[in-house]
């Protein structure tokens, strides 16, 4: 071959990219997410008890979102969580328009850029403001937010906006925004303690970090509550153990295998797992050994209809519901009131269930007996009328003390709880 | 089977290699095809067999017209080629190089296969055992092999393309009576060579070519000048045999052991002089390739020591051997001499020494000219190796070598040449003795051994000879000491 | 055009001609297309919007059109390192494990240096150095394993790789870890000073661009022009002949791999200091794998490599735009597979038709 056939080469591919541009004017890209049926969103019901929020933005021009999705939008869970919000957002605020990507995490095979790359795209598309919804994602979110100012960012996860924590960036285009999951998690933590009939419980934990070692001991203090308090049981004979992936989800090759810990958890009397990764392993495997006849259950994770496909092994999930936030969020920007804030959004104790209200939910599965159910609601209103399990005496794993006797902690103790607690086992960092 | 072509035609780009060839192969006859290198005998043979399609022009078998478009197909209409260069699978064993060759059955029945070896070896006297390896079979075995092969296969047409090159004088005469024998029981063969002497003593006509055409029939009685006249339209004349051997040795060998996985030879002691060829005889596999590839440091004695010029060589790498002069053309060529798919220019740039960083294409190519001139090789500098001929490649390898060399390793230097190039490149040869330059050479032809060189080392079963002088020997003598006769 | 590096066995009448080359390409490049089309219609999807598409995600913005460049970088870094094993009918599969390795050193030297208040230039320097060390060690295992060991370069590459990858997962989730984080995201990003800078507006850096564009033209002086090149040549068609003529073999060898190592070390080098920052589970970001199927594609010739790595980054890139399409985007792998396919079918066609011929 010589650089004569090279230089055809590049003029027919040349020529391929004018022609095939040439078929429709540059420029109109269509927006297909927006003619997609707004995926079923059962909990969505109009109340009046919202009138209040909504205040006119007719006159407010029509946002343009990226959201970069670390997981697929159909993944039951992390990701469809912050999908189907947006649902939300473009019926509360229309003609919101949104470019979304997913499978946007490290070494993804499904993009050759990385996320700040990615979002540059999309800013460049014409979207004002970029969601980052992964804890993977954070450095770029920094770095894209440092590199456009002018482009709105949305760390969902992350603590680089909190003036308080240990990882502030000043960047007033940046902003934090993360559910109290603390009450989620301590929910499934109880759900499990109530229904496992070996007193093990096995907690499938995504990488190690702040938020997942908080999460994890959430479901511990949830889970010893409940054992203690309402079925009078000794703490010492639950068991708790943690195991680690190493990431969000699944990896081949750099993760252990989901699906694998789930199976060794039920095969090693664990009876019922919380999920605390991305996706639905747990509750897949469970409703396989169910089907073999074993009494298993699984807790997934964040997305509200997480439990479907296998609900007569469900428990319960605790999700997020990011449209609320999503919409003050932007309406923030299109009034300019937009500051750089972190926002650690609780529950609506009034109805944790509330679509525009409140940040964390719990839909009960159908595998919890109606006793527990009512005990789990008897719990919920516990914590809303101001059960802190966050209170001393707590020690950490290695036996030091947390949490003096009486002594509540501080969100930046509870943020960045440096151990899993004594009673729990499995890897602290 | 009688074969019959009608206005064969071939071209390779300019080069017609059939002219209108017309002629008919009665059957169960001897049929020579005689010619020089490139005189088109290949091409019509490999046209035969459909390795290539005529561009124009018929065959009948047996006066039927066919199509013969794959080797397979000739060996499904009953015609095997045996080639210049054996085309079998080295890496296994016989009884596998068969059983490829069966069609169809998913499992072959190697039992029946492997009786069917033993009996056909046993009827014409080879000893091939059916679970060797190829790879340890000679040259000459390998050959006897893929006869038995297309035997077995069931081939009627049997062709030969130089057979007699790289094998023994004793697997020669094997390999005659066969092929008598097989002509008895109606099969045709077809004996393709430059060679006259062995197309005169075995083939019932012969078919002379030259230049891509067909000169003439001829029947026995055979005269050989009208032969040599057909060949190349002009009569040739034998070299003198001429020496330049002095008295000053310049490499010794001092009780030389050599080893291989099947053959042992011991206690070798020579003196090898300035200008002196030695030649090495011996059947194929005896020692001699062992021992030129000793001289080369291709090969480690397993003790004693080689000594060139004074200096100590023993254990020393080829590398070093090749800067102290010493340079090696093996047999194979399109295997361990030549590089496929390199052009003649690119080896004559590696062949030299070079320091600078970046190739001097225009320097590379003059040179090649010249060498393409001085060597007669039919080619241009950007061919192909592996398009040439075999026997402009042979030429290529012997322009390869370098100018300053104190001793040259040759095995078989002239197979597949006709006598015309032979004598002209062992003048060219010999002109090298002039300075100093030792030569020892292995071939098959006693006749070569005993014209060019000046002493001969005969190898017969891990024993090699004292030298002999090649002045006062003849060729009987060589060949009862080759079959282990006379020790 | 064989596939084999070592084409010792090429049919001797095959007659080179740049005229059927390219059409056989164009070919399979055709072909491919088609089939991929018609997968896309299976799928409900307008083949023709998907390929406009494609293009505008590779050149639609400066953005989109400075990250196929800089895509383009690392896999023409990698393909001009192939091209020298190849033409040395080495199969380097060790490749991807050899960026890794350019990674890991790269990130180790951060690691060492960062603190130590050296001018950030010169840093930058090292951990290229580093890299490139470790991109040539990785790689001389498989040579010399290959040489005093007997053991294939392919084998030995497969393994490399293999261990080169659970190193830099060890690494991520052991001793190079974040301070009480344990996660596949890797580890801590290097410091701004030590990131090299992109281009105003776009997202490619200057430095690495330079530094293809010398790698490319280095390799192919090298190979078209120099005694080395063409010593590495003979060796991959015949080595046993090539030492017959005088060549070092060996050493030709470990120069190869060498060279390709030092390539592919500053591959992994380029990939932290301009893309990553750190050390992730998959630093080669498969750069290997997808510069063999170049090389391969290109029967390794140098100039064509960079021309189809273009073609190649751009698919990779663009494929992203089908996404917001509402379409896979392992599209551009499915793709890729079939230009292969359609490459080494539409060859051994080729081939038996020339036989015939």
């Amino acid at each position: 071959m010589s650089r004569k056939s090279a230089w055809i080469l590049i003029s027919i591919l040349m020529i391929m990219v004018l022609t095939l541009t040439a078929c429709k004017p540059a420029g109109t890209v269509e927006e297909p997410v927006a003619e997609e049926p707004v995926a079923e969103e059962p909990a969505v019901e109009e109340t009046e008890v919202q009138e209040v929020t909504e205040a006119p933005v007719t006159e407010a021009e029509p946002l343009t979102v990226g959201l970069l999705l670390v997981g697929p939008a159909n993944d039951a869970g992390w990701s469809q969580a912050h999908f189907d919000s947006m649902a939300y957002v473009q019926e509360k605020l229309p003609g919101t328009e949104l470019l979304y990507l997913e499978n946007v995490y490290t070494g993804s095979t499904a993009h050759t850029q990385t996320p700040a790359e990615l979002a540059a795209d999309m800013a460049a598309k014409g979207a004002k403001v970029v969601i980052f919804n992964s804890d993977d994602q954070k450095d770029n979110a920094i770095k894209f937010a440092q590199e456009n100012p002018d482009v709105y960012v949305i760390h969902a996860s992350g603590d680089s906006a909190w003036k308080e924590g240990k990882n502030y960036v000043d960047l007033p285009n940046l902003k934090n925004i993360m559910g109290r999951m603390e009450y989620g998690k301590m929910i499934a933590g109880c759900a499990a303690a109530l229904t496992t009939q070996t007193g093990k419980i096995g907690f499938l934990g995504p990488l190690i970090n702040d938020e997942t070692r908080r999460f994890a001991a959430s479901s511990y203090l949830g889970a010893k509550y409940c054992w203690t308090e309402y079925l009078g049981k000794d703490p010492a004979d639950l068991e708790f153990k943690v195991t680690w992936i190493g990431f969000w989800f699944n990896i081949p090759g750099v993760t252990l295998d989901p699906t694998q810990v789930s199976d060794d958890f039920f095969n090693t009397g664990y009876d019922v797992i919380i999920s605390s990764i991305d996706t639905t392993e747990a509750l897949t495997e469970a409703k396989k050994f169910a089907a073999d006849g074993k009494q298993v259950w699984a807790v997934p994770y964040d997305y509200e209809g997480a439990c479907e496909g296998a609900n007569d092994v469900c428990l319960g999930v605790e999700y997020f519901n990011w449209g609320p936030s999503y919409v003050a969020a932007l309406k923030s920007i299109q009034d300019g009131t937009w500051e750089s804030s972190f926002e650690l959004v609780g529950p609506d104790w009034a109805d944790i269930n509330n679509p525009d209200t409140s940040m964390i939910g719990f839909n009960k599965g159908g595998a919890l007996s109606a006793d527990n159910a009512a005990k789990i609601d008897q719990f919920i209103s516990e914590l809303g009328g101001g059960l802190n399990l966050w209170t001393g005496p707590i020690n950490l794993q290695d036996g030091s003390t947390y949490l003096a006797d009486g002594e509540v902690a501080t969100d930046l103790q509870v943020w960045y709880l440096p151990q899993l607690l004594e009673g729990m086992e499995g890897q602290s960092e | 089977m009688k074969i019959s072509f009608q206005h064969i035609n071939k071209w390779f780009g300019k080069v017609h290699a059939n002219n209108d060839i017309n002629f008919t192969i009665p059957s169960g006859t001897i049929q020579g095809i005689l010619g020089e290198n490139g005189a088109g005998k290949s091409t019509l043979m490999k046209v035969l067999t459909g390795f290539y399609q005529a561009d124009s022009g018929e065959i009948f078998l047996d006066d039927k017209a066919v199509t013969i478009s794959s080797p397979e197909d000739a060996v499904m209409m009953g015609i095997g080629m045996l080639h210049q260069d054996p085309l079998d699978f080295p890496p296994m064993k016989v009884i596998d190089n068969f059983l490829l060759g069966t069609r169809g059955g998913l499992f072959p029945n190697r039992k029946q296969v492997e009786k069917d070896i033993t009996r056909l070896s046993q009827e014409f006297d080879f000893q091939i055992n059916p679970d060797s390896f190829v790879e340890t079979l000679t040259v000459g075995e390998r050959q006897q092999l893929e006869i038995l092969r297309l035997l077995w296969l069931g081939v009627k047409v049997l062709i030969l393309d130089e057979p007699t090159t790289g094998i023994s004088a004793n697997q020669k005469e094997k390999l005659f009576a066969t092929l008598l024998k097989l002509a008895s029981q109606g099969l045709t063969v077809i004996f393709v060579s430059h060679k006259l002497e062995e197309v005169e003593q075995l083939c019932s006509r012969v078919a002379v070519f030259r230049q891509g055409q067909l000169v003439g029939e001829v029947m026995p009685p055979y005269d050989t000048d009208q032969f040599v006249y057909m060949m190349f339209g002009k009569s040739v004349e034998v070299a003198d045999k001429s020496t330049f051997r002095s008295e000053v040795p310049y490499i010794k060998l001092e009780n030389i052991s050599l080893e291989d996985y099947r053959l042992r030879l011991r206690d070798i002691n020579l003196e090898i002089n300035c200008g002196e060829v030695i030649g090495l005889a011996g059947m194929e596999g005896s020692g001699q390739r062992l021992f030129l590839r000793m001289l080369t440091g291709l090969m480690r004695p397993v003790g004693g020591s080689i000594l060139y010029g004074g200096h100590n060589f023993t254990g020393r790498t080829y590398p070093v051997f090749q800067k102290a002069g010493v340079a090696y053309l093996p047999a194979a060529r399109l295997e361990e001499g030549l590089i496929p798919g390199m052009t003649l220019t690119e080896h004559f740039i590696l062949s030299e020494e070079h320091h600078e960083l970046f190739v001097n294409q225009k320097s590379a190519i003059d040179l090649t000219e010249d060498r393409i001139r001085e060597f007669y090789i039919k080619g241009t500098p950007a061919s192909q190796i592996e398009q040439l001929s075999g026997g402009n490649q042979q030429r290529a390898l012997l322009a390869l070598l370098r100018n300053k060399l104190r001793l040259i390793l040759m095995e078989h230097p002239t197979r597949g040449l006709d006598i015309e190039s032979a004598i002209w490149i062992w003048s060219k040869m010999k002109e090298r003795c002039k300075d100093c330059t030792s030569i020892v050479f292995t071939s098959s032809d006693l006749d070569e051994i005993i014209q060019y060189s000046d002493r001969i080392l005969v190898f017969f079963g891990g024993l090699v000879s004292k030298p002999i002088d090649a002045d006062t020997t003849t060729v009987d003598e060589l060949g009862q000491l080759i079959g282990g006769k006379g020790w | 055009m064989s596939l084999e590096p070592r084409a010792g066995q090429t049919p001797s009448i095959l007659k080179k001609s740049t005229w059927i080359d390219f059409g056989i390409r164009l070919t399979a490049v055709i072909l491919a297309l088609v089939f991929t089309s018609l997968i896309l219609v299976i799928a409900k999807a307008q083949p023709l919007e998907a390929y406009k598409s494609i293009l505008q995600g590779a050149f639609g913005t400066t953005i989109k059109f400075t990250s196929v460049i800089a895509s383009w970088v690392p896999l023409v870094i990698a393909t001009s390192g192939l091209l020298f094993t190849f033409t040395a009918g080495l199969w380097n599969i060790g490749m991807e494990g050899q960026i890794v390795m350019g990674a890991v050193f790269t990130v180790g030297a951060f690691r060492i240096f960062d603190e130590t208040g050296l001018d950030p230039s010169l840093v930058i320097f090292l951990a290229f150095l580093a890299g490139a060390a470790g991109g040539i060690f990785w790689a001389l295992l498989p040579g010399l394993m290959k040489i005093y060991g007997g053991v294939n370069e392919i084998f030995g590459g497969l393994g490399l790789n293999f261990v080169a990858k659970t190193a830099a997962i060890w690494l991520i989730f052991g001793p190079w870890k974040r301070p009480g984080v344990a996660s596949g995201s890797g580890t801590e990003w290097i410091d701004i000073p030590f990131r090299l800078p992109y281009i105003p507006g776009t997202n490619l850096s200057l430095t690495i661009l330079i530094i293809a564009i010398i790698v490319a033209v280095f390799t192919a002086i090298m190979l078209k022009g120099t005694h080395f090149g063409l010593r590495l040549k003979a060796i991959g068609k015949n080595d046993k002949a090539a030492y017959i003529l005088g060549i070092p073999t060996t050493r030709y060898f470990l120069l190869a791999f060498g060279l390709c190592g030092l390539f592919a070390g500053i591959a992994g080098a380029i990939l932290v200091t301009s893309k990553q920052y750190s050390l992730i589970p998959d630093a080669g970001f498969g750069y290997g794998f997808l510069g063999l199927l170049v090389a391969m594609l290109v029967n390794y010739h140098p100039i064509w490599s960079a021309v189809i790595a273009f073609f190649f980054a751009a698919l990779s890139i663009g494929n992203t735009e089908l996404q917001y399409m509402g379409l896979n985007s392992y599209f551009a792998g499915v793709l890729q597979g079939f230009l292969v396919l359609f490459v080494v079918l539409v060859d051994g066609v080729r081939k038996r038709l020339v036989t015939k011929l």
